[in-house]
């Protein structure tokens, strides 16, 4: 990818109009639209279109009719590891985070990394909850036998 | 002063050094990334409230039970929605090639790759007025099954009674539904807002880069970073797919 700032040469008028234009050109081409090197983004665009349908294809057909025979712990991982896989592929070539410098990417990732604490803590304390009132003498018999036989199938 | 200044511009100035942007990256694309970033929050907090309750819930309506139905017929599940993730993908795919055209300065290729995503955009907005009128005329909407005399039948279709017993059913299935639904339009509702706000900001674009505005500013960012947004709103509708549907 090109580097180079476009409209180098006229910088004051820049500061003074239209500021995005200062360093917006990490991604930007003067070749024609027709050149190799656009030819080759244009295939990687829709290579990325054919992984992300056939991944959807795949989530589709497990939901349809695999899903309820596997165990829900597998159901979770591969349908959470298949929607990451696609997020990825979204992010990195579609929003072109992936072309971005690497301290760019690392600025918006790590916070990120947030969601990880956020969901064992929250999906726990929700499984916790459940439980919790399983053994609760203000909780019904029918109630706990409930929990346990739907936990059981 | 002055030596230190030549001295200074003589070397490779550092990235952090003051005076150029270390990231490569306009004032304008950061920060529609950062404020993406402050939307993936909203949306993971809305997606992880309603795990938390689908956790502590004992049972749990099946998305393969509740999304059966596409407008020509029935009991075909997730086929209706995965036409619906398949125009949102498409018109993500249309959306990066206006981008590359804009990256070349293509203006005619701008406004027909453009014009498709828009197209995406409705198409999607059209699916998702169906699936919510469908829903509704089934029972759901924002605060429905509250009334604790609600008979059983009228929301035991929503559930797999192949892994509900009975018991479980009437003993908690009403307050799931209701928890289901308030969810479902409020999450689904809040993606649906995003992707009318980017058909609308795409519809200015395309009017911009028609009347040449682009052209005379010399690049397409614009594009680019409502490219980002469009291409944020496909992301989110990726995990809503799985939490709602899928999982």
């Amino acid at each position: 990818m090109s580097t180079q700032h476009h409209n180098a040469g006229n910088v004051q008028h820049l500061y003074e109009g239209d500021q995005s234009a200062l360093y917006s050109g990490v991604m930007q081409h003067h070749t024609d639209i027709n050149s190799t090197e656009s030819r080759a983004q244009v295939k990687r665009i829709w290579k990325i279109f054919w992984i992300l349908l056939v991944i959807t294809v795949v989530e589709v057909v497990m939901g349809m009719f695999f899903s309820h025979h596997m165990p829900r712990a597998l159901v979770a991982f591969l349908f959470l590891a298949l929607t990451l896989l696609k997020a990825g592929y979204i992010v990195s070539v579609f929003m072109h985070l992936g072309d971005e410098k690497k301290n760019f990417l690392i600025t918006i990732m790590i916070p990120l990394t947030l969601f990880i604490w956020f969901i064992i803590a929250f999906l726990s304390d929700g499984f916790f909850w459940l439980h919790m009132n399983t053994t609760s003498p203000t909780r019904n018999k029918q109630t706990t036998e409930v929990v346990q036989q739907v936990h059981e199938k | 002063m002055s030596n230190a200044t030549a001295t200074v511009t003589a070397v490779e100035p550092k990235s952090w050094g003051g005076g150029r942007s270390p990231f490569n990256v306009s004032y304008g694309k950061m920060m529609m990334w950062f404020f993406l970033l402050s939307d993936a929050f909203t949306f993971g907090a809305f997606l992880i409230s309603y795990g938390t309750t689908r956790f502590f819930s004992a049972v749990w309506p099946d998305p393969n039970q509740v999304f059966k139905s596409y407008p020509f017929g029935n009991n075909l599940p997730l086929l209706f929605v995965s036409f619906m993730t398949f125009v949102l993908i498409m018109s993500s795919v249309t959306m990066v090639l206006a981008v590359h055209a804009g990256h070349y300065g293509d203006k005619k290729a701008v406004v027909k790759w453009m014009l498709w995503t828009i197209v995406g955009g409705i198409t999607f907005l059209s699916c998702q007025a169906w699936e919510w009128t469908h829903l509704n005329h089934e029972g759901g909407w924002w605060g429905s099954f509250t009334d604790p005399n609600t008979p059983v039948s009228a929301f035991a279709s929503f559930f797999n009674t192949h892994k509900v017993t009975a018991q479980a059913l009437s003993a908690h299935g009403l307050q799931a539904t209701h928890d289901f639904f308030n969810y479902f339009f409020t999450i689904t509702g809040f993606h649906g807002f995003h992707v009318f706000s980017g058909v609308c900001l795409n519809v200015m674009i395309l009017v911009n880069t028609v009347n040449g505005t682009y052209e005379r500013r010399g690049h397409y960012e614009m594009v680019e970073k409502c490219g980002l947004y469009w291409h944020f709103v496909d992301l989110v509708w990726v995990f809503v797919f799985t939490c709602f549907y899928l999982l």
